[in-house]
């Protein structure tokens, strides 16, 4: 079970390897304490959803035969959740709620989530090693966002070329980072 | 006719979802390690943002303001569900080759974006111009992406040999390409072009301005 | 203020409904087909692995002696040619790199492996995907492929990687999915051998 936790963190890591997640990890970066609370509100929901359409897949979907509603049902409850979160925070947490803005209700569509939820069912999981794998995807998500961000703050001061300013230089920083965690691929047997 | 035409040139380049508003990122790297795949994922990501698009802009009296984010999900899953199951029946071996990604078009941001910002406010009709503009440019930037990894990744476009073809035997695929890191790296460059490309039209569009006026 | 919120979730419910109903349409439609794209696969799997064969019969999956946590049991087939007994196909996936691999085994009578079919790979193109490819050779004087250099062995303690004391060529750079699919295949051999012990055929 470690070893699905660490393939998931480092060796498969959702952002860098698997192109999830993107448009928060672009959106969410500009400083290491926006991702931190970003990457912390994904794991929540992230773990929430799989301890949730799990059952609902293995006890409702597959014995009713009702597996082609997989991608509605599994979506509704994602968007349930992060608006349960929304009220949390609004009531409890203030100074989170307003710092992140648009990109709360956009958990929702955060593809990283969705996946998870998916292959928990398609990877055959156990329910335990379900939420194991959401953790991992979830500490991985967190990882890649800490780690551009730390980067971002610091490419702020230095001299871009003309024609990688912007976005694209953002990208590069990813593509060296990404090459960076493929060396990872030789930790687990 | 014409007010069409704009607001399908729309979304080629000024407002291009991946390029200009950066949106609907992940599905564009991961399939576009060869040209099938980028093509399959353009075709079905416009599929469902056309009807979702239709439906919606049909429906929009009727959609309650405060209930439209999940009215709107059920309308793209239902899309989604279809365009998915069609592949399994038809297309299986795409399908099998896109995985995951095709039920994950119901979060394609450029889909719930563009619903949201746009069909919920605008007629039938201008919305089925407004999708195929914002589908075509998601699809080029596909497709684009895809043959230049596929190419120097591979050595070949859509399965097809071409530099063996051309005659340049003995061509090294640079792996590099296939992988994240390449996709990354190649994404940015193409967002770098575009940019360019958008100044260079904002400028000769200035230019012929200033000459009418002149 | 309630009869809105009922209007609210009356709209919400319909809907629903309708997309439920749509979706049920489409599903109808295209199951036959998406189960005989399955099928078809499966046969033609089959069929290259035992050529003489020419039927195939299910085995209930729950008579197999299955020991594997991480390793899940698919299908199994007793292959028949003219009424006799030839072998026994078994369908598993494992975890290997990019995810679930998914395996047909071929074991003949006796107790020899007579061919590989890797039927899902989601493995690193150019590295461990490889070994689904007709055009890498582990070895190249010969032009065996990967799943190739399985046929005719005996499954024994040295259906290995070579790197953990076996016999079995690795992928250049991708001994984790080597390490993978022999493990799928020794785990899909040992049921077969427990079966042909216990003198199922």
């Amino acid at each position: 079970m470690i070893k699905i936790f660490i393939i998931a963190l480092l060796i498969n890591n959702v952002v860098l390897m698997r192109f999830l997640a993107l448009c928060s990890y672009i959106g969410m970066t500009s400083d290491v304490g926006q991702s931190v609370g970003m990457g912390f509100a994904v794991t929540f929901v992230t773990v929430l959803a799989t301890a949730a359409t799990w059952p609902l897949y293995h006890f409702v979907l597959a014995p009713l035969n009702i597996g082609f509603l997989q991608i509605l049902v599994f979506i509704l409850v994602i968007a349930a959740l992060v608006q349960l979160v929304e009220f949390y925070l609004k009531k409890n947490v203030p100074g989170l709620y307003a710092a992140m803005g648009i990109y709360l209700p956009l958990i929702t569509t955060n593809c990283a989530i969705l996946a998870v939820t998916f292959e928990n069912i398609s990877y055959k999981y156990s329910f335990i090693e379900s939420v194991v794998y959401s953790v991992g995807v979830s500490a991985g998500y967190l990882l890649a966002m800490v780690l551009l961000a730390g980067v971002r703050e610091r490419i702020k001061t230095s001299p871009i070329p003309k024609f990688l300013q912007g976005t694209p230089i953002l990208f590069v920083a990813t593509s060296l980072i990404a090459v960076a965690f493929m060396g990872f691929s030789g930790l687990v047997k | 006719m014409n007010r069409y035409w704009k607001i399908f040139k729309q979304g080629i380049i000024n407002e291009n979802p991946l390029l200009m508003l950066m949106i609907g990122l992940c599905s564009a790297l991961a399939v576009t390690t060869n040209v099938q795949n980028g093509v399959g994922m353009g075709l079905a990501m416009t599929f469902v943002l056309l009807f979702s698009e239709i439906i919606i802009s049909a429906f929009r009296k009727v959609i309650p303001s405060s209930a439209r984010m999940p009215i709107f999900i059920i309308i793209i899953a239902a899309f989604t569900t279809v365009i998915d199951l069609v592949m399994k029946a038809y297309f299986p071996a795409l399908s099998k080759s896109m995985g995951v990604f095709i039920p994950l078009i119901v979060v394609n941001c450029i889909i719930m974006g563009r619903v949201e910002a746009y069909s919920y406010k605008q007629k039938v009709v201008d919305c089925v111009f407004d999708s195929f503009g914002m589908g075509l440019g998601y699809t080029w930037v596909l497709v684009g992406i895809a043959a230049f990894r596929e190419l120097l990744g591979n050595g070949t476009v859509a399965g097809f040999p071409l530099f063996e073809k051309l005659g340049f035997v003995g061509f090294q695929p640079i792996l590099f390409f296939i992988l994240p890191p390449g996709g990354f790296l190649v994404f940015a460059l193409f967002i770098s072009f575009n940019i360019w490309l958008k100044k260079r039209m904002a400028k000769s569009a200035k230019a012929i301005a200033a000459e009418v006026a002149a | 203020m309630m009869k809105g919120l009922i209007k609210l979730g009356i709209t919400l419910a319909a809907f629903a409904a309708a997309a439920c109903v749509g979706l049920a349409f489409v599903n109808q439609a295209t199951e036959k087909q998406i189960k005989i794209n399955a099928d078809i696969q499966l046969a033609e799997s089959l069929r290259e692995l035992f050529p003489t064969a020419d039927s195939f019969d299910a085995i209930i999956t729950s008579e197999l002696e299955w020991n594997n946590v991480d390793i899940k049991l698919g299908e199994a087939r007793v292959v028949k040619a003219a009424a006799e007994s030839v072998g026994i196909a078994v369908m598993a996936s494992g975890p290997s790199y990019g995810g679930p691999a998914t395996i047909l085994v071929g074991i003949d009578i006796d107790g020899k492996v007579a061919g590989v079919k890797i039927l899902d790979l989601k493995d690193t193109p150019g590295l461990g995907a490889n070994a689904a490819s007709v055009n890498y050779f582990v070895d190249k004087a010969k032009q065996t492929t990967f799943p190739d250099q399985f046929k005719g062995r005996a499954i024994d303690d040295g259906l290995k990687v070579k790197q953990d004391g076996g016999e079995i060529d690795t992928i250049t750079a991708s001994t984790i999915t080597s390490r993978a699919i022999t493990k799928i295949i020794k785990a899909c051999g040992d049921a077969a051998t427990a079966r042909f012990i216990a003198g199922g055929k």
